[in-house]
């Protein structure tokens, strides 16, 4: 891959390209070298043990984690220091968290329109419109006068995905996004999320959720020890893994 | 979602009722009071304890205790001697703190008019009601003029006038509420202080403001600047540029660290340093200064404690919106940070209210003060020194408990969407 001088990838589809990134926290080196990209439109499920690193790299993509080696561009966009591409690129990416991180002072549809017209300037009364319309398409538009903590998990986790799709972006990234679920609640959140992958939206989702990978993802990659382990469809992934540690870990949570 | 395809499953046995209590008084009785025999015993002891206390207490209050000296000072605990010869020559100018009274009962009766919830009613109604059964006291028309037991009365008017206009004028938003109450404090300012010149305003000097006036105008400037001020504050000590954040944590340590009197004493030599010559900084303006700041460092506390036990998530998931980072403060931190120290806040204003009364320190002449001057002057009432502070903390209790009181119904209100 090369990069052109204006900090523009050379080809359009590749919507997320990472070369070479390295971040530390402290002494401890949580990145050592991620180099990948992504296509417009692919899946792409992460997996790996706890401490490798693949909820700091999908952080490092909209700059909740600064990396300090290596470049990464996104949507065409370098992320640099400059403060005004941090914010585009934040505005073109979506982040779904294990935690919700739901606005707790706020209601449901407050939730929702706060970025739209803080951020998009849009008028109240369109950004409301198109929150009511997010909340039908992920099943609770009834919820939408209420306070997060009345509503259960797996409905706050899609009020926190609809917050997210209110900003129109083009990338989704979903840390965990089932982890701090009750089992019946996952299916509703998995629901939403299969859904919005056959909108040809982009995904980067770490998750435990093979099940899921399997059925939905272009791609799985593994990450282990900060590093890259593993990248392929999901039938060469659980059929031939090339590595190791990939079988190890299946075997691990399987 | 699960069970679609698959038939219900059959149903359990049903929900009971809860189990009922033990039975009725005598069982609430016997499982609070007298559970153990040491149970027993502490309820019998702290009991005659009680009734011996309140035996003594109302025998005291009812029988022994001289309330004229109370009612002799009167008007000097809400004024001080604002409306004396010495004060104020050849006038009455008693009027002047009334007009202000009835400026601040229109604002209380417009929050009535725009409230939703039936706090600002209640509060607008009592506060309204007893002003103006103030008017009834059974003083002679010498000491207390028709003119003024009037004024008092209009208070309710000047009430149902307030909530009127919210109601059916365009100013009935809490916009215009908060715009109007800037404006009716300055105006208070400017009725008492009197203006050069202008017949009927003259002016009156800061030091001979005194009473409860003086520790309500303190107090009010205190609290509503040193809210904002302590937030910024915070802040800055949570700031990342190095300056800003060795500023603010030098100005919180440095006022914080002192005692207020000494403050209050510095305040005489090194505040006119910081004002151009002709600036009157005069015992009041200096006063207010020394509080709002000192309670402004202990404000920026209580707010950071409020930021720090925000979940991380909270800025996380706003600046992943794109929200820019004065914004996540604004909207997101802020608020919630401020509603989790509610408390905390509310305690820091009852300190400051009660802090007003050592402005004595700088020769000024608040409630305290007025009833320590007058049983320490006059030798027939040097024994009536507990009716007169018991009165005063009366005082005192009343405006703290209605802090506290306003504070709770808002924290309740905004529990609403508790985590």
């Amino acid at each position: 891959m090369t990069m052109t001088t204006n900090g523009k990838s050379d080809t359009d589809d590749n919507i997320i390209v990472c070369n070479d990134v390295h971040k530390w926290f402290g002494n401890f080196h949580a990145l050592r070298g991620i180099t990948t990209t992504v296509q417009r439109g692919q899946v792409v499920v992460i997996i790996g043990p706890s401490g490798s690193g693949k909820s700091t790299f999908i952080r490092t993509i909209n700059r909740l984690e600064q990396h300090q080696r290596g470049d990464i561009f996104v949507d065409g966009l370098e992320l640099s220091n400059d403060v005004r591409n941090i914010d585009a690129i934040r505005r073109d990416v979506g982040m779904v968290f294990q935690s919700f991180n739901l606005f707790p002072h706020l209601t449901v549809i407050n939730n929702i329109t706060l970025a739209p017209t803080k951020v998009r300037k849009l008028p109240a009364d369109q950004a409301k419109n198109i929150a009511m319309e997010l909340l039908e398409r992920v099943g609770i538009p009834e919820q939408a006068d209420k306070y997060p903590a009345q509503l259960s998990g797996g409905q706050q986790q899609r009020v926190a995905i609809a917050r997210a799709l209110a900003m129109q972006p083009n990338i989704m990234l979903f840390d965990e996004p089932t982890s701090a679920l009750d089992p019946e609640m996952i299916k509703e959140v998995l629901e939403v999320m299969r859904e919005l992958a056959a909108s040809h939206m982009t995904i980067l989702a770490v998750t435990h959720e093979l099940g899921f990978a399997r059925e939905v993802a272009d791609r799985i990659i593994m990450f282990d020890e900060g590093q890259i382990v593993e990248d392929q469809p999901p039938d060469d992934f659980f059929n031939n893994p090339r590595h190791e540690r990939v079988k190890h870990f299946l075997s691990q949570i399987l | 979602m699960a069970t679609e395809s698959n038939p219900a499953p059959p149903p359990l046995s049903s929900a009971l009722p809860p189990p009922r209590m033990s039975v009725g008084a005598a069982g609430w009785i016997r499982a609070n009071l007298f559970s153990t025999w040491l149970s027993g015993l502490l309820t019998v002891t702290s009991g005659a304890v009680l009734v011996l206390a309140l035996w003594y207490g109302l025998d005291w209050v009812l029988l022994d205790a001289e309330w004229t000296v109370v009612t002799t000072l009167g008007g000097q605990f809400i004024i001080g001697s604002y409306n004396s010869e010495q004060a104020c020559p050849g006038q009455n100018c008693f009027w002047r703190p009334q007009a202000a009274l009835l400026l601040v009962t229109l604002l209380l009766g417009m929050g009535w008019g725009v409230a939703a919830g039936g706090l600002a009613k209640r509060i607008a109604l009592i506060a309204a009601i007893a002003i103006a059964l103030l008017a009834f006291l059974p003083y002679s028309l010498d000491k207390m003029g028709l003119d003024v037991r009037l004024l008092l009365i209009a208070n309710l008017p000047a009430l149902l006038a307030g909530w009127a206009l919210a109601r059916y004028t365009a100013l009935g938003t809490a916009r215009w509420i908060v715009i109007l109450s800037v404006a009716v404090f300055l105006i208070t300012l400017v009725l008492l202080r009197g203006v050069p010149g202008v017949p009927g305003l003259q002016p009156v000097l800061v030091q001979n403001w005194g009473g409860l006036t003086l520790n309500l105008v303190l107090a009010v400037a205190g609290i509503v600047l040193s809210l904002p001020i302590g937030i910024a504050l915070a802040l800055g000590r949570r700031s990342n540029l190095p300056v800003v954040k060795s500023l603010c944590v030098t100005f919180i340590e440095v006022f914080r660290g002192v005692p207020l009197i000494t403050l209050l004493f510095m305040s005489q030599h090194l505040l006119p340093l910081a004002f151009p010559q002709n600036f009157p900084v005069n015992p009041l303006f200096r006063a207010a200064v020394v509080i709002t700041l000192f309670s402004a460092a202990y404000m920026a506390e209580n707010i950071r404690g409020g930021l720090q036990a925000l979940h991380p998530g909270q800025a996380e998931a706003a600046r992943a919106l794109g929200l820019p980072g004065w914004q996540t403060t604004l909207l997101i931190s802020l608020p919630q940070a401020i509603r989790n120290v509610i408390p905390a806040i509310v305690g820091q204003f009852i300190g400051l209210f009660k802090d007003t009364s050592l402005v004595y320190i700088i020769g000024m002449v608040d409630i305290v003060r007025v009833g320590y001057r007058f049983v320490s002057g006059n030798t027939q009432y040097l024994d009536n020194a507990p009716e007169v502070f018991i009165f005063i903390s009366l005082v005192f209790w009343v405006f703290t408990y209605g802090m506290s009181y306003v504070s709770r119904h808002i924290e309740r209100q905004l529990g609403v969407g508790e985590r």
